[in-house]
């Protein structure tokens, strides 16, 4: 079965980002890495192409840096890698990135399309499951574990309480959660042969997108620091438990 | 006019507190509001929803909402958008509600905005990046209507005593949008969140002193709900708990919401694994301790009194 | 002879087809280490009685090589014998006093085999050995018999310049029966010296051919430095190999050290992991290469760069995985080892090919892995936070592109910047340059990693990058003298990273320190409370050489000091070496903590180091056994008592 993977490059996962003067996320000149992410959805579907034969596609959209993720993606085994870089994409909203990863993803047939449940830079989670839809895909989100059952798939959804099976027609898209399975490390020699492996760079006009399709819908407007966290402080004594509990309620958790 | 949309999730027949939260914040964005609410016993949440502020409820109960996952709702609701043109819709931020709300999107091509703490005005939303280090206000353009995903408990519920009308809704799914089939449900009560997908995480370390603290940790974790209980590598190399507790260097890395350090002395190789969440608080007997300076809320207490009172506390305003 | 040759020729063939070492620089330094070590036994003293035992035996050896040729000559004619030597009274005496000191010998090797029955002997052949020793003591036996036959028949000259083989002649008569006996003595004894010949080459006692070569070819280096692999990904080709992966990719000297292994278990009785129940044993490790080695001599000989199909991967055929996991890289076995096998060094190239080729490692060690990849520490902390700690030390100057080149570069490490406790040692050390009027200079968020992590678990391309990194940044600021505050960055700095284009004069913090108080920069204070024992960090002590340094500075700081047992070469490791701080740990005990057992029993109220790794290991040790055993470094020791209390 063939699988395409969605790669995202995030600028500095380690450190902190930036926004820009134009209030776009810093890019450039910035470390950036495969988002640890992708890196679970790459090594289910490496490990599905292990067992049941078929190529792994990594699929990006990015600035030209972001070739780094797709050469770890090839690194860590993917067989081709497809980066689509176009300065009209810069700043591109979530359904902009949904239409140019959907119309990349749709020149490489494949059974199943993955990806993460969101991004560690932009932490919507929404892209995925857009793409699904304009494939006309069904979609299985936080999915912690999968199985190819003939032609269809069994998944494990994560939820609160424990998780839910679903069964699943093929072609699909499916979100994987962090810690569904410990990614591998690129070894030397993947890194080494992921320079013979097959790399499409693609233009917007390449994939057959029309300047209106790519128009974002979102324009920042204002930044503000947020106000600092309720603490950085030491408390101690009976108004202490509150406090704890203020904080909770303060971050949505109770 | 404008009209503002609900999308109220529902799960095993029981209206989510979301859908009162997001009513709340529709009433102040436009003179008419609705909710869509779909699954089996949709229609019973009516009276609810309407003392909420929805004056319309399009409700289905039909079993196909329960037994799928996104694509039979995103369905539904883009037909109804279709009908009746709202300004905006407002959406949880649940995975059913991404799901719901990313599909949406691609049959109406309006902007999704997603991680909301609060919407201004129909055209406006306002998020936190950067791990809640900075807020960001967000021009909402293009067709709508706009679509919004809400964090949750970001705004309190203010009922307002109404009564909503229903409007039955038929659920003939086309096969092609039906997706996935749910087969089985599992509950895992001990296990809950894996420690990596946790928004909560309670922590325990060398000073709870032994295993049966953890239990405690346990009670605190239920209460919260939703939250997984991790450990330090000197708890697991105590054998207090198992290696799949540990969170540090040699552990796991998680980046939760909330994380709270008990008995826990903060050092590096314990703190390289948490340092990504958003708030951290820090329950320990010894001032010095190095996680106290590095949390957002330090406590100086005994883990054994503080955990304990803790759990209490949120189970008195959470009202069980 | 034909036979020894024939069966000879395999072991060295694959001697012949490994690859060089290139270990042929300063043959001085060799010839007097050969001459040390092997001629005087050096290292086999290291035990009393052994040691003793060994020396007779192999000296012996040495002073009855002329033997084997005089019964060469006798076999043809009785009467014949070697010219000068054969008839010299002193030789004569020589040869029978050792063979008898020989056969002594043997008895004391059979009394610690069978009666004392030391447990670094576990695993090793021992039915093998006492048919080697059994055949010793019957070559210089039917030597003495022989010699007393001699005597017995008149053919020697100076027969009571030999007393014990005159003692013996008298058990001949003289006569007929006698000449039989010689000949029957003679021919014994020249068969058995032979056939121990034809043994040797599929015998553990090949060593007494291999022994020798290499002693010469060991490292000239200290034990910490660690030959690099060159390692360009442009110009390799898929079917590069990164280490060790089968039989062929072994070099020379690690095909000899496995050759020249008796199985003698020096080195398994020091190695932490087995002394703590790990299933690691240097000496199990080289036994188990060397039969996958002689296994696969004849597809060893024959293979091609290609074709090595049909050899099997060392790991986990010779050794397991966990085993290549297990060590510390202490170097307690290759010190300890009579004939310098570099246990270390095979395990790290064991170690590059499970890493770079195969990916094949314990996983939590990835997240140090990554942390260093992409923020170029091993807990992924942002550069910029490596200033942190000198928050507060207005004196503390961070060096920026094009400032003037410092006088000595504080080297602060990635412990140093980031572990609070590490954090410590780096604002004492700080605070006594300053005050002892040296400037301190740092480079801040320039500063990588040495990369010592990283090499140490086999990731040498890793290391080659932040190797080549640094030495860029440190040779662009001008520096040309570092002080260095981890052991394990000293050594990289000091030792690997001229390979790379650094050539700097590296010290370790407690060596600046011990000349600082030494000059009367600092002044000596006032003693610290209790008694305080130092661990002798491995990276900064056995691998290098620094002992004294960091007692010069507790005696500095006025500490009444007391030694563990095992002090200085023979140190016990914390266990954190080889990567291991970022792996988790098996066995029955934990290695810190035995250490810190140890070092709780001097009676000490404080232990002391001069290395972040050893006081993170030793403080959770303290910590996990509830002690009220302080651990700190020497340079907190110092500035507690040389300086005035900081305000905080």
């Amino acid at each position: 079965m063939n699988v395409v993977v969605c790669t995202k490059h995030v600028p500095n996962p380690q450190g902190t980002p930036t926004l820009g003067p134009d209030h776009l996320l810093v890019r450039s000149g910035v470390e950036g890495a495969l988002d640890p992410g992708d890196e679970y959805g790459l090594e289910l579907a490496l490990q599905l192409v292990e067992r049941h034969g078929g190529e792994v596609t990594a699929v990006s959209m990015g600035p030209d840096d972001a070739l780094a993720a797709v050469q770890r993606a090839l690194a860590m085994g993917a067989h081709r890698g497809v980066l689509v870089t176009d300065d009209v994409l810069r700043g591109a909203d979530a359904l902009v990135t949904a239409r140019v990863l959907a119309a990349a993803i749709q020149r490489q047939p494949a059974e199943l399309v993955i990806a993460g449940v969101e991004s560690t830079d932009g932490y919507t989670g929404t892209v995925p499951v857009t793409v699904a839809a304009l494939l006309g895909h069904p979609s299985v989100t936080a999915v912690r574990a999968l199985e190819l059952e003939g032609d269809a798939l069994r998944v494990e959804r994560q939820t609160e309480s424990g998780y839910d099976v679903y069964a699943c027609p093929t072609p699909a898209l499916i979100t994987v959660t962090a810690g569904a399975t410990e990614p591998r490390y690129p070894s030397l020699k993947g890194i080494m042969q992921a320079k013979q492996k097959p790399l499409d760079r693609l233009t917007a006009a390449d994939l057959g997108l029309a300047p209106e399709d790519l128009r974002s819908s979102q324009t920042v407007v204002e930044v503000v620091d947020a106000p600092p966290p309720p603490g950085g402080e030491i408390v101690e004594g009976d108004t202490a438990v509150g406090r704890i509990a203020d904080l909770l309620a303060d971050a949505g958790a109770i | 006019m404008t009209t503002a949309w609900v999308y109220a999730e529902l799960a095993g027949g029981v209206l989510d507190g979301s859908a009162a939260e997001l009513l709340t914040t529709a009433r102040t964005l436009a003179d008419e509001v609705a909710a869509i609410a779909l699954g089996p016993g949709a229609t019973a949440t009516a009276a609810d929803l309407g003392a909420a502020g929805a004056a319309t409820v399009y409700a289905s109960d039909d079993e196909v909402f329960a037994s799928h996952s996104g694509g039979p709702q995103a369905f539904v609701l883009g037909g109804l958008i279709e009908e009746h043109r709202p300004s905006i819709v407002l959406f949880p931020g649940s995975y059913e509600g991404r799901d719901v709300a990313g599909r949406v999107q691609a049959r109406t091509g309006s902007t999704l905005m997603a991680n909301a703490i609060a919407v201004p005005a129909i055209d406006r939303a306002r998020t936190e990046i950067f791990g809640g280090m900075t807020v960001v206000d967000v021009q909402l353009q293009g067709p709508e209507p706009h679509l919004v995903l809400v964090r949750p408990r970001s705004v309190t519920a203010e009922p307002t005593g109404g009564t909503a009308t229903i409007v039955a809704v038929p659920a003939e799914i086309p096969e092609a949008d039906l997706g996935a089939r749910l087969v089985e449900r599992h509950e895992e009560a001990a296990t809950g969140p894996k420690l990596e997908e946790a928004r909560v995480i309670v922590s325990g370390g060398r000073g709870l002193g032994g295993p049966d603290a953890f239990a405690m940790l346990d009670a605190l974790a239920s209460a919260i709900g939703g939250a997984a209980v991790g450990a330090s590598r000197a708890a697991v190399d105590a054998g207090w708990v198992p290696y799949s507790y540990q969170i540090g260097q040699t552990g796991k890395t998680v980046k939760p919401d909330v994380y709270i350090a008990a008995g826990i002395s903060g050092a590096l190789q314990h703190v390289v694994g948490m340092k990504g969440a958003k708030r951290i608080v820090a329950i320990n007997k010894d001032p010095e301790a190095p996680i106290l300076k590095m949390a957002d809320l330090g406590v100086v207490g005994d883990v054994f009194e503080v955990i304990p009172a803790l759990t209490e506390e949120i189970r008195r305003r959470s009202g069980s | 002879m034909v036979l020894f040759v024939r069966r000879a020729r395999p072991r060295l063939d694959v001697l012949r087809t490994a690859r060089p070492d290139g270990r042929t620089d300063e043959p001085g330094v060799r010839a007097r280490r050969e001459v040390v070590q092997v001629l005087g036994q050096r290292k086999l003293f290291q035990k009393a009685v052994p040691g003793v035992m060994h020396a007779t035996i192999f000296w012996g050896f040495l002073i009855l090589l002329p033997t084997i040729a005089e019964a060469m000559l006798a076999v043809i004619d009785p009467a014949w014998t070697l010219p000068y030597l054969g008839h010299a009274a002193w030789f004569a005496f020589l040869q029978d006093a050792f063979a008898a000191l020989v056969a002594i010998a043997v008895g004391v090797a059979f009394w610690i085999r069978k009666v004392q029955r030391p447990d670094r002997f576990r695993g090793s052949h021992m039915r093998e050995a006492d048919l080697i020793l059994l055949t010793i003591l019957g070559i210089v036996t039917s030597l003495l018999l022989w010699n007393a036959s001699r005597i017995a028949l008149g053919y020697a000259d100076h027969p009571s310049a030999a007393p014990v083989a005159n003692a013996l002649s008298g058990l001949f008569s003289g006569g007929r029966g006698t000449e039989v006996a010689e000949r029957i003595l003679v021919w014994t004894h020249l068969l058995l010296v032979l056939g121990f010949l034809t043994y040797l080459p599929r015998s553990k006692h090949l060593h007494i051919l291999t022994a020798a070569p290499n002693v010469y070819l060991a490292k000239n280096a200290p034990s910490g430095y660690l030959t690099p692999l060159r390692i360009d990904l442009d110009a390799a080709d898929a079917d590069v190999r990164f280490g060790a992966a089968v039989a062929t990719d072994l070099t020379r000297k690690q095909v000899l050290d496995l050759y020249s292994c008796t199985e003698c278990g020096r080195c398994q009785e020091v190695c932490p992991a087995w002394a703590t129940g790990k299933p690691l044993s240097p000496k199990l490790l080289i036994m188990g290469l060397r039969d996958q080695v002689v296994a696969e001599t004849s597809a060893i000989v024959a293979a091609t760069p290609s074709g090595t199909v049909e050899l099997q991967p060392l790991v986990p055929n010779a050794v397991t995985d966990e085993v290549v996991w297990d060590c510390v890289t202490c170097g307690a076995c290759v010190r300890e080892c009579p004939v310098d096998i570099e246990h270390v060094d095979t395990i790290v190239d064991l170690r590059r090919n499970l890493v770079m080729a195969e990916s094949r490692f314990p996983p939590e060690a990835g997240a140090m892995l990554r942390g260093v990849e992409t923020a170029e520490d091993p807990w992924g902390q942002p550069a910029s936070a490596r200033t942190d700690w000198a928050r507060g030390l207005d004196d503390v100057h961070v060096l920026e592109p094009g400032d003037p080149p410092p006088e000595v570069l504080f080297w602060v490490g990635c412990a140093g910047a980031f572990d609070e406790r590490a954090q410590a040692t780096t604002r004492s050390i700080a605070r006594l340059l300053i005050a002892a009027g040296v400037e301190v200079a740092i480079l801040g968020p320039r500063e990588r990693c040495t990369g010592d992590p990283a090499r140490r678990m086999g990731h040498e391309y890793l290391f080659q990058i932040l190797a080549e990194q640094n030495v860029e940044t440190l040779n662009g600021a001008g520096v040309t003298k570092i002080v260095a505050s981890c052991a394990h960055c000293f050594n990289t700095l000091a030792n690997e990273y001229p390979d790379y284009g650094g050539d700097y004069e590296v010290v370790h913090h407690t060596e600046l320190l011990s000349t600082l108080i030494r000059e009367g920069r600092l002044a000596p204070g006032a003693g610290a409370d209790g008694t305080v024992t130092y661990h002798d960090a491995c990276y900064l002590g056995r691998h290098n050489g620094r002992f004294d340094a960091p007692r010069e500075v507790l005696h500095g700081a006025g500490a009444a000091t007391v030694e563990m047992p095992r002090n200085r070469e023979r140190s016990f490791c914390c266990g954190a070496g080889g990567a291991r701080m970022w792996m988790e740990e098996g066995g029955d005990a934990r290695i810190n903590e035995t250490r810190f057992a140890e070092a709780a029993a001097t009676g000490a109220d404080t232990v002391a180091v001069a290395c972040p790794y050893c006081f993170v290991m030793l403080d959770d040790a303290a910590k996990a056994s509830g002690s009220s055993v302080r651990v700190a470094d020497v340079a907190t020791l110092l500035a507690a008592s040389v300086l005035p209390e900081p305000a905080t």
